[in-house]
């Protein structure tokens, strides 16, 4: 699975930074690092509802504080846990 | 200066703890055919008084070197014209002058101020002076041919004896022969002019305990080959232009430097090369984007707040480069941009694409179109100041 985060200028000042930190975290939590190919990239044109992250291809809008709760709904069910 | 050679000048005073006004004083001329003129003068005493003798002495030797008058005569036109003092009953200036010709040939001449110091491959290169008396001053004078990497440096008696006096630290001047020994190193690093200054000058405020027993001002010139970088902001207005735009950009020689992440996406494709952020790069600065790679650029960054940021660095050059101590070092696309356009590059090229980025545009962030258009023109007149030479170009 493939998890992108968008630190394009819109996103970098809506929390890319500390959104990937915890994205990151969680996925080093729960042993995810071979089964989860993190990036980043630029501008994804979603700028309006950054921060922009993206999962396999479809764009969701995340903050640090979602974060962590993005990651229990979306991405772990997906992996199956 | 040629197309192969490039003087590098920086120099800076500190004033003399308690004084408004420096009476040191230098002074610089861009000749039309390519060649500069530097005076270095310290006037006696300190505040006003010393202050109007080093500007008159510093501007008239200026000027007159500069239109070639023989150093004789510039000199007798220095003392008829300084002002006597009616305490002293004297009319007194120090003078360093630096001619430097666009082959890289240098006139020196100087006259009571510490030695003119020339580095070269790190280490302080003798230079032969010849002495003749003129007004009854004692005037040293010699030529020297200029290489790549060559420094040359000269600074007033201030730096000299940095920290001496009463309740300093230091019971012995620091001596010109001793700053050669300390600078000698640094020299050879390829630092900046005014980076060299400011180090140097650095040095000197910590010896003094940050109060200036002394005006001390310094002027350091770097020889250099003239190198190039080219920045490309933003994607063109009109679509149809994007392939002018870009084969322009990297038909330049020198350095490529990307900014913006429609701007990366677009050099990417022009190239055909994928685009990659660099994660969990070390060294950055938190408010600093992360940086890029595409194979064939140097350095792709994000658009708008990178170049904020190096703008902020750029201004504070100008002023005293306290922040020289952030981009020295760090690896976030600000201090890359910063070290690339003040320290390497001579000639900088900018390709400014007009295209407003719809996403900017919203009063909820503070980036936008004319931030972006304002951010490119007051960068290049710092860069500017620095003595580069710019050329801006829209799309």
């Amino acid at each position: 699975m493939t998890l992108t985060v968008c630190i394009g200028s819109a996103c970098h000042l809506k929390g890319s930074k500390e959104t990937t930190r915890i994205l990151e975290g969680l996925i080093d939590e729960h042993h995810l690092r071979d089964q989860i190919q993190f990036y980043a990239a630029f501008c994804m044109g979603n700028c309006q509802n950054g921060v922009s992250v993206s999962l396999d291809g479809t764009v969701y809008s995340v903050t640090p504080e979602t974060a962590q709760q993005f990651f229990e709904t979306e991405v772990l069910p997906r992996i199956g846990k | 200066m040629s197309d192969t050679m490039y003087a590098d000048i920086g120099y800076q005073s500190l004033l003399k703890d308690g004084q408004f006004v420096c009476g040191d004083h230098v002074e610089r001329i861009d000749r039309d055919d390519g060649s500069v003129v530097l005076v270095l003068a310290d006037g006696l005493g300190s505040g006003v008084r010393a202050c109007i003798l080093s500007t008159l002495t510093s501007t008239i030797l200026s000027r007159l070197v500069a239109e070639d008058i023989p150093v004789s005569t510039c000199i007798h036109a220095v003392v008829a014209a300084l002002p006597i003092s009616s305490v002293l009953q004297l009319a007194y200036s120090t003078f360093t002058v630096i001619n430097i010709s666009p082959s890289g040939r240098a006139i020196l001449i100087q006259y009571d101020n510490p030695g003119l110091i020339l580095f070269r491959d790190g280490q302080e290169k003798p230079i032969h002076f010849l002495q003749t008396t003129i007004e009854e001053k004692t005037i040293e004078s010699a030529e020297v041919q200029l290489q790549e990497g060559d420094v040359l440096m000269v600074f007033s008696d201030g730096a000299e004896n940095a920290g001496v006096g009463p309740g300093m630290s230091y019971v012995y001047s620091w001596g010109r022969d001793n700053i050669a020994e300390y600078m000698a190193p640094f020299s050879r690093v390829g630092f900046s002019a005014k980076t060299l200054n400011t180090m140097f000058l650095d040095e000197c405020s910590r010896r003094y305990g940050g109060k200036p027993g002394d005006d001390t001002t310094s002027l350091t010139v770097c020889m250099r080959t003239r190198k190039q970088a080219n920045l490309l902001i933003g994607p063109p207005a009109n679509r149809d232009d994007d392939d002018k735009m870009l084969s322009l950009f990297f038909a330049k020689q020198g350095r490529h430097i990307v900014c913006g992440g429609s701007t990366a996406r677009l050099a990417a494709q022009y190239l055909n090369k994928p685009l990659t952020v660099v994660m969990n790069q070390k060294d950055t600065d938190d408010d600093i984007p992360a940086i890029g790679r595409i194979e064939g650029v140097d350095l792709v960054t994000e658009g708008i707040i990178t170049l904020q940021r190096v703008l902020e660095y750029a201004k504070n050059y100008l002023e005293d480069n306290s922040a020289y101590t952030q981009w020295c070092y760090k690896r976030d696309g600000a201090a890359f941009i910063a070290r690339m356009l003040f320290e390497e590059a001579t000639d900088i090229n900018f390709f400014v694409g007009r295209a407003a980025n719809p996403a900017h545009q919203s009063p909820d962030l503070p980036i936008n179109f004319s931030t972006k258009m304002q951010i490119v023109y007051d960068l290049s007149e710092c860069l500017k100041k620095m003595g580069k030479t710019i050329r801006v170009s829209y799309f």
